[in-house]
């Protein structure tokens, strides 16, 4: 039994799964950390817990990055790490296909708010209750999500803002 | 007293006031142009570079070729520019410093006129700089421009009381010279009165304070908020372009020379020291020229080695340290001199005086230990593993 | 001094006022880089702070992903473009760990100690940049662009190329150094010695430097932690967190080095952790030059022509010049990467920007963007 929860929460997930059990969750692990798979509903009462969890403590996000997986639509990596513990992990979440809704952490973590614009405008998720989701990197008007798999590399960006907007100049 | 010399060659007065303009305008422009190749040269050797070298021999016609630049470029005046403000600013700008130089010796006889009252004159012209650059930040039509015209009104009208303050000292003590009781404020017999000793002996602290709020006035580092590169891009003169541009150049440059002139005769004697009133006229001239650029290199000296003061802090300096250090100068020469107190206890006091406000510099440093600071980049964090 | 807005607003009510709005950049010499930011000013107060970034964005995640393993290691140097190797270093890192690479141990040296050399050219181009936003006219920068250029030419001695040198490859370096590259770097390190001396005396040895950093914008642990910040931004809060030291990747275990902190997180503290972190990366530089095994392989002989990885995912983190630059990669099989995305330090840094300059002077605001120490290639990616 032990050994078998032992390769279903590797590592820090284990603890996680200690202190956090009524989150539904499944866990994996890669090469540099220990993964958290948590489906969009409960992303932030797991979020919630793993930063104000005195066991977890994870007060610092690293990185959010937003990834598309084609065919299993859009997926949200959260990097986190807990300076008194010396200790980070990765959480997943994975939105359905056609619905890229992430609830936004930017009530609990002041650095969410530039690392979701960017995922938003990269590949378009959706963070519920960011306060201000517009354009980052990309022109404000601009409405194109260039990291999609579907969004071709060699084509002039300037058209394909034409295309996808009515805004913009015209030739 | 002594007159300047008569018309020259015996010319009618008139004709003899255009020519010495002339002659005036014809040595500032050049002088400028040479301070500009100077400050390029000083500066770059100060930062160990070689500076402009190209140009002729040793980068000798720069200057020139900087000037002919500026000449051809384009006149630009922004679109929404208060059109006769924006383009009578230069001028404005440039016409009090002129009028300053009119007023200055540079030899005994060298000079266009001697006003009886030039010390009055002189800074009297001065204050009206102001209203130029003032012109350039609000007739500009531009945020920077606008916010470079407020502070350099802000910061030359409050270091023009010290300064006023420190000149006023000197024209003081020049009564005990005289003889008289009354003093001159005759720039010429300032310079003539010094002939044994430079006033600067007498007033070392009313010229530490003429020095600071000099270079103040001359928005030179590291009082140079109004036109701070780094924070409002060049301040008044950022959309000034081509020879409004140089106008502006001109005026900041020939003002260096006309203070540094000023300076070298109210306080280090001026052509009359330390080779007297009756040395040669070429030796005269020199002797002032030597002392006005070494005004100016130390100028460039404190530029290159000086961060820049905040606002604030350029202020509080101005009216927590130089004004009421200057009013005690002006108080301790007014006790001495009304009990007709030896000379040498100007010096001492002076002096004190003068200690006492490095005395406030260094206690600021010793209360926030700069010197301790240095060094500790080697010893900071954790020890080693 | 600090003006904070309620206080403002208080104060001024019987006056009618109105903000004026400057727009700062992008092309003001203060902006390091085309960055802008639109500063809402009260007088000379700051009450607002909106940023602008992106105009020097290049698709970087994009290509990357569209690119053979080896190919994108171009593009990757040109993020962090003061420290070229260091951004290398992180790049083949992510590669190795998902290809599982074994790189020779002596590579590892070179690249630790070619990381070193970027950090001192990225502090040393800090210092200049951020003495000229203090007004100190042109003297620091040309002091600091004197110690860089001797770093350069050894990079081009190395790598032939010096900003961007290309010289790190998944699975080593490109190259073994030169002869006599000992005698160089020995050389090297006492000029960069004798260039922090100078800096010492010219910046921190100044009154009106300390008076201008002392105190100013101070930011608590929480505060930073909170805002996401990292490298010296998070040190000089007095929280000793240096990524070489915690998580430590390459030969760092085996360097011995100060993790430099500050006490008040303050825009000189900031300063000063930066001084000692360059003078602790020459020590480490020393170290390499001693550990490193005399010859051997430089690069790992066993990889195929055209690298093709299966399956993996990762997060790599090192200590980049800025703070903490992470890869997160992700492979599905192939030549070429499914994503990459890149962690920049200066792009976390710079997002809490708005809570630090409102309420300064502009002329300190524009102090306080300099101790970010950002690097708008990173930033805008």
């Amino acid at each position: 039994m032990s050994n078998e929860t032992a390769t279903a929460y590797p590592g820090v997930a284990a603890l996680v799964h200690k202190h956090l059990g009524k989150i539904p969750f499944t866990a994996s692990k890669h090469s540099t950390d220990a993964v958290i798979h948590v489906a969009p509903e409960h992303f932030l009462e797991l979020v919630q817990g793993l930063k104000e969890r005195r066991e977890l403590a994870f007060d610092f996000l690293r990185n959010v990055t937003g990834i598309d997986m084609t065919e299993e639509g859009l997926r949200a990596v959260y990097h986190f790490y807990s300076f008194k513990h010396r200790h980070s992990i990765q959480v997943d979440v994975n939105t359905p296909p056609g619905n890229p809704h992430v609830p936004s952490i930017t009530s609990l973590y002041a650095a969410a708010d530039w690392h979701e614009r960017e995922a938003a405008e990269m590949v378009g998720l959706v963070f519920d209750g960011h306060p201000n989701l517009k354009n980052l990197l990309l022109d404000e008007d601009v409405r194109i999500h260039p990291l999609l798999k579907a969004h071709p590399l060699q084509k002039a960006e300037l058209f394909q803002g034409i295309e996808d907007t009515s805004a913009g100049f015209k030739f | 007293m002594m007159p300047f010399a008569d018309p020259l060659f015996g010319m009618p007065s008139w004709l003899d006031a255009i020519v010495r303009v002339v002659l005036i305008v014809l040595a500032m422009t050049l002088v400028v142009m040479y301070l500009t190749y100077g400050e390029r040269k000083v500066v770059a050797r100060f930062q160990q570079r070689l500076g402009p070298t190209e140009t002729g021999p040793g980068g000798l016609i720069q200057a020139f070729a900087d000037a002919l630049k500026l000449v051809l470029k384009e006149d630009i005046r922004p679109t929404n520019a208060d059109r006769w403000v924006f383009e009578l600013a230069p001028y404005a700008t440039f016409i009090p410093v002129f009028m300053v130089l009119m007023a200055l010796p540079f030899a005994e006889d060298w000079g266009v006129r001697n006003l009886g009252l030039g010390l009055f004159y002189v800074f009297a012209i001065l204050g009206l700089n102001i209203v130029g650059i003032m012109m350039a930040g609000l007739g500009s039509g531009n945020k920077y421009a606008l916010l470079g015209g407020v502070r350099a009104a802000a910061q030359m009208i409050s270091y023009e009381i010290p300064l006023v303050i420190s000149l006023l000292c000197v024209a003081m003590i020049t009564s005990a010279d005289t003889g008289n009781e009354i003093g001159t404020l005759n720039l010429n017999v300032i310079a003539a009165l010094q002939e044994d000793r430079p006033y600067v002996l007498l007033q070392p602290l009313a010229f530490i304070i003429f020095f600071t709020a000099m270079l103040s006035e001359l928005h030179r580092a590291p009082f140079d908020i109004p036109v701070a590169e780094s924070e409002i891009v060049g301040g008044y003169f950022v959309e000034y372009s081509g020879i409004r541009w140089s106008m502006f150049q001109l005026s900041e440059y020939a003002s260096m020379w006309g203070f540094s002139v000023f300076g070298s005769v109210v306080f280090l004697g001026g052509w009359a020291f330390p080779f007297g009133t009756d040395a040669h006229w070429s030796l005269q001239l020199a002797t002032t020229m030597v002392k006005s650029l070494a005004f100016i290199v130390t100028i460039f000296w404190v530029r290159t080695t000086v961060p820049r003061l905040r606002i604030d802090q350029l202020m509080s300096f101005c009216w927590k340290v130089l004004l009421p250090m200057s009013i005690v100068q002006l108080l301790m020469n007014g006790i001495i001199l009304a009990y007709d107190w030896p000379q040498e206890l100007l010096t001492l006091t002076s002096g004190a005086g003068a200690a006492v406000l490095v005395l406030i510099i260094v206690k600021r440093a010793i209360r926030r230990p700069s010197k301790d600071l240095m060094g500790t980049y080697k010893t900071l964090g954790a020890p080693a593993q | 001094m600090t003006v904070w807005p309620e206080e403002r607003t208080a104060s001024i009510d019987s006056f009618n006022t109105v903000d004026m709005t400057i727009n700062v950049g992008p092309q003001p010499p203060a902006t390091h880089g085309v960055f802008r930011m639109v500063l809402p000013v009260d007088g000379e107060v700051v009450v607002d702070c909106e940023p602008y970034i992106g105009y020097l964005h290049r698709g970087l995640e994009k290509l990357t992903e569209n690119h053979d393993y080896r190919q994108s290691m171009g593009w990757w140097d040109r993020t962090d473009y003061l420290a070229g190797m260091c951004c290398e270093q992180a790049y083949c890192m992510a590669v190795e760990k998902l290809g599982n690479i074994e790189v020779p141990e002596r590579a590892e040296y070179i690249r630790v100690m070619m990381a070193e050399l970027s950090r001192i050219l990225s502090h040393f181009m800090f210092f200049g940049a951020f003495g000229a936003d203090v007004g100190s006219f042109g003297t620091s920068f040309i002091y600091a662009w004197r110690e860089r250029e001797r770093i350069y030419d050894f990079f081009e001695e190395v790598a032939g190329d010096r900003m961007f040198p290309t010289y790190l490859r998944p699975g080593g370096v490109q190259m073994d150094l030169p002869e006599g590259w000992e005698r160089r770097v020995n050389e090297i390190l006492g000029h960069i010695e004798q260039g922090l001396e100078d800096f010492d005396g010219l910046l921190v040895g100044n009154e009106i430097f300390v008076e201008r950093c002392r105190g100013l914008a101070p930011i608590s642990k929480e505060q930073a932690i909170d805002w996401g910040l990292s490298g010296p931004m998070i040190r000089a809060t007095g929280l000793a967190h240096d990524i070489r030291r915690a998580e430590p990747y390459s030969v760092y275990d085996r360097m011995k080095f100060n993790i430099p902190t500050g006490k008040n997180g303050d825009v000189f503290d900031r300063f000063m952790v930066r001084m000692a972190e360059a003078y602790q990366s020459t020590k480490i530089v020393r170290q390499c030059m001693e550990q490193m095994p005399k010859g051997g392989l430089v690069l790992n002989p066993d990889l195929p022509k055209t690298l093709r990885i299966d399956d993996g995912e990762c997060y790599v983190r090192t200590e980049g010049t800025k703070g903490e630059y992470g890869v997160y990669a992700l492979a599905k099989g192939g030549n070429k990467p499914y994503r990459m995305k890149l962690r920049s330090p200066s792009f976390c840094n710079l997002s809490a920007l708005k809570q630090m300059v409102v309420g300064h002077y502009v002329a300190d605001a524009i102090i306080i963007l300099g101790s970010l120490d950002i690097v708008l290639g990173e930033v805008d990616k």
